[in-house]
């Protein structure tokens, strides 16, 4: 039987489920499955869509982490400073912020036309170094009304997954009923077709890292709300969970395939093993190890399907 | 020195077919190579050539038939096994790594060893600067290859190969890249190999090289020897003559003496070092053919017309008016559509299904609300897959898992729904079977039969007569000379005539 990536992953994630409530009691708790089924995805799980976006255009977002502390970073830094500050006005300023650094990616590999990775690797340094300079440690201080998003709740269903049900219906809107969608697919299956096929592969490039920065900032959004705070090192690391969720979710680096269901579904079954790995008292750098080799294993499988 | 270098019998193929998934290549191919001599491989492109002289190489296998070396039979079973037995081939694009210094290429993977395992770089240096004097050339072995000029990097392929002690050294088309005083070093280094016993097999399409350098021609036509001969023995024509004479399949639809009025006008076309000031026009309802040997300009003429050359120059009218095409976005909204000559790398999106694939030019034509209407467009997919008979599952299907027949109609119906007046096309039916070629000869006379053109690059002769209106003639980066066949049946004697620069006296009207 032949499986398309997108169904594989929620059968991955199944059998994932049915094999973590076999290893440890608590994970079929109340309290931890909406933990890893409802709030933890949703983080993680927005920083993926930003990156799927980027990665099915045909580029590499490294710098998705240090976009995540630098937005997390001013949303902290500016409550402590100014408890005042309006909390909708903060998500207008992150989102636009998220924008503006996508955007600046964009221009870096579309413009200046440096290779996506060596691109975002050098803004993964620009965005890191200005959070650390602008705040030299986590603070909190996040008003209430700006963590309703993250706890809040309307009509009894929670906030953060209203937000992300609208989200990601949003992207799969664009990725798969827009023109601007199918140019991102184009132009990561091939520019040069799509460059003589009448597609400005430059602007579609530039677009795509925007749409990518916006998500993250989302996330930033997330994460600063539900920690109550933020800093300079919260996102550290998100690139690669991101990167390995995508992956897992059938989105395949060299550009031009993948769904949107499919990296949500990677993101979720990243969360699961984080959960298991937790829940199990794995010693935390056996972790990391653990996931390098998570990594290695998906891509080796897509590769081996594909071959 | 040596008229015929006649000490014996290298190199030899005897009954040897290739066979490409039903397809034969070669057919019963026997010739033979004297030791010291300079043996051309002349004929139409698709005659063979290339794929005799991979099996040479030992990059493919023969379906039947065997090779023999010195007398011995021989199999190789990769390129790595032939040149170590002494037959190297020089390949158009160099294998040379520009990054490292000639002494290092030279050695390549066979780098001597000093004590300690180090790489011994004098060594290198001075084994390289003797194989080069050895055949009367000094070269600074410490450059890189990067900086050298194209026929001192051939050198380097050549000393490369005879380092590795080449009895048989396979040079094809080294000419392409080469100007007129770097072909008379070319030259120079040939005879002195010659002079050493290296049998030099070289393939060419034009005819004045192969006179003035080659001891023995051989002629090859649809994978079969037509003849080989001493060069004294023959002339152009005769070389001509044998390299076509072929009988035009009658599955052409025909073409049309009737044109319309002028819808595009090119003047001076030019792009630095690769075309020359190409002018013509192109009316309403004729198809117009573009032919001459591979590389002669053709590829250089499509990118200056549709913008996307990057330096090339020149004037172009559509319908009178001046316009200024400076990229390709520009050019399609001119109404020009393109599809070149490369299927896989510039053709098809393999990574998306056929209905992607096919609306890919045309998506605005689909959208309602800034939404892409799914019934719309599949409408529009199934439509054109029905009338080109596209061969698939349904739209649905990855377009990389259908045939390459179905996959070039499939861009011919990308353009037809954006619906261009003018079609620019490169090779529309390389690699497809006859059934579908004959389809697609009949989709492009009906895009021109509603009062629009074709510009139609192809190096299938037959084609080319049996499709276009008229034929312009390139080469070397000219137009030589265009056909009108509305005033005389053209036949490929008089285009390869103008195509090698050999000409007859017809009286072409030259541009």
């Amino acid at each position: 039987m032949k499986l398309k990536p997108e169904r594989l992953v929620w059968f991955i994630l199944l059998l994932l489920l049915v094999a973590c409530s076999l290893a440890s009691p608590l994970f079929l708790s109340v309290r931890n499955l909406r933990n890893v089924l409802l709030v933890q995805p949703i983080g993680l799980g927005l920083a993926a869509l930003g990156e799927a976006f980027i990665v099915i255009s045909g580029g590499i977002d490294l710098s998705v982490g240090s976009i995540i502390s630098l937005s997390a970073s001013v949303a902290a830094g500016t409550f402590a400073a100014n408890p005042d500050f309006p909390p909708a006005l903060m998500v207008v300023l992150l989102l636009a912020m998220g924008a503006g650094m996508g955007a600046l990616n964009g221009l870096v590999v579309a413009r200046l036309r440096v290779t996506p990775f060596m691109a975002t690797l050098a803004m993964m340094l620009i965005y890191q170094g200005a959070a650390l300079f602008y705040l030299k440690k986590t603070v909190g201080g996040i008003p209430r009304d700006f963590r309703f998003i993250a706890d809040g709740s309307v009509a009894g269903v929670p906030v953060s997954i209203l937000l992300f049900a609208v989200v990601l219906a949003l992207v799969w809107l664009v990725l798969n009923k827009t023109r601007f969608g199918r140019h991102v697919y184009a132009v990561g299956s091939d520019p040069q077709v799509s460059a003589i096929s009448g597609i400005n592969v430059e602007r579609t490039r530039f677009l795509a890292y925007v749409a990518g920065g916006l998500l993250v900032a989302l996330s930033a959004i997330f994460l600063s709300a539900r920690m109550g705070g933020g800093g300079p090192k919260v996102g550290v690391g998100y690139e690669i969970d991101a990167i390995t969720a995508i992956v897992i979710g059938g989105v395949s680096l060299s550009g031009g395939s993948g769904s949107v269901l499919g990296a949500f579904g990677g993101a979720l079954i990243l969360g699961v093993f984080y959960n298991i790995m937790n829940l199990l008292s794995l010693n935390s750098f056996i972790q990391i190890v653990l996931k390098g080799i998570v990594l290695i294993l998906a891509v080796a499988f897509y590769s081996k399907k594909k071959a | 020195m040596s008229d015929d270098g006649n000490s014996g019998t290298v190199l030899e193929v005897r009954d040897v077919t290739k066979e490409f998934a039903g397809v034969r290549a070669l057919d019963d191919v026997s010739m033979s190579f004297a030791s010291g001599e300079v043996h051309a491989l002349v004929g139409e492109n698709g005659a063979g050539k290339s794929t005799l002289m991979k099996i040479l190489s030992g990059v493919y296998h023969p379906t039947r038939g065997s090779v023999f070396l010195e007398g011995a039979e021989r199999s190789f079973k990769s390129p790595k096994q032939a040149q170590e037995a002494g037959i190297s081939i020089i390949f158009q694009e160099f294998s040379l790594i520009r990054n490292f210094e000639v002494a290092e290429n030279v050695f390549l993977n066979r780098e001597p060893v000093g004590p300690g395992g180090l790489v011994d770089k004098k060594a290198m240096r001075r084994d390289a600067r003797r194989l080069f004097q050895e055949i009367g050339f000094d070269m600074d072995v410490e450059r890189r290859v990067g900086e050298l000029s194209v026929v001192e990097q051939q050198l380097v392929e050549i000393v490369k190969a005879l380092s590795v002690t080449a009895r048989v050294l396979i040079m094809d088309e080294p000419s392409a890249v080469l100007s007129d005083l770097e072909l008379k070093r070319l030259f120079r280094i040939i005879r002195s190999l010659k002079a050493k016993g290296v049998t030099i097999i070289y393939i060419s399409h034009m005819l004045d090289e192969v006179f003035e350098i080659a001891d023995r021609v051989t002629v090859l036509k649809d994978g079969k020897v037509v003849g080989t001969m001493g060069i004294g023995e023959t002339d152009k024509d005769g070389l001509v003559r044998m390299m076509v004479g072929r009988d035009i399949s009658d599955y052409f639809p025909g073409t049309r003496r009737a044109r319309g009025e002028t819808l595009l006008e090119a003047r001076g076309l030019s792009s630095p070092g690769r075309l020359f000031g190409a002018s013509f026009e192109l009316r309403s309802g004729e198809i117009l053919g573009v032919a001459g040997m591979a590389g002669s300009g053709q590829a250089e003429l499509a990118s200056a017309l549709l913008g996307i050359g990057k330096q090339s120059s020149g004037e172009v009218f559509l319908e009178g008016e001046m316009v200024r095409i400076r990229s390709f976005r520009e050019a399609m909204s001119h109404g020009i559509g393109y599809i070149a000559d490369d299927r896989k790398a510039l053709g098809i999106l393999p990574t998306l299904s056929l209905r992607e694939n096919l609306t890919l030019a045309a998506l605005g034509r689909y959208l309602a609300g800034g939404f892409l209407k799914p019934a719309c467009e599949k409408s529009a997919a199934l439509r054109e897959i029905e009338k080109l008979g596209i061969k698939a599952s349904g739209p649905g299907q990855r377009i990389d898992t259908l045939s390459g027949g179905n996959q070039q109609k499939a861009l011919l119906a990308r353009w037809l729904l954006v619906e261009p007046r003018i079609l620019v096309v490169a090779e529309p039916t390389r690699g497809v079977d006859v059934g579908a070629k004959m389809e697609i000869y009949r989709i492009m006379r009906e895009f021109v039969d509603g009062g629009r053109a074709i510009l139609m690059i192809s190096s299938e002769l037959p084609e080319v007569i049996g499709l276009s209106d008229r034929i312009m003639v390139m080469r070397s980066g000219r137009i030589e000379g265009t056909i009108d066949q509305a005033e005389s049946l053209c036949s490929e004697e008089r285009i390869m005539s103008l195509a090698v620069g050999h000409h007859y006296s017809f009286g072409e009207a030259a541009s």
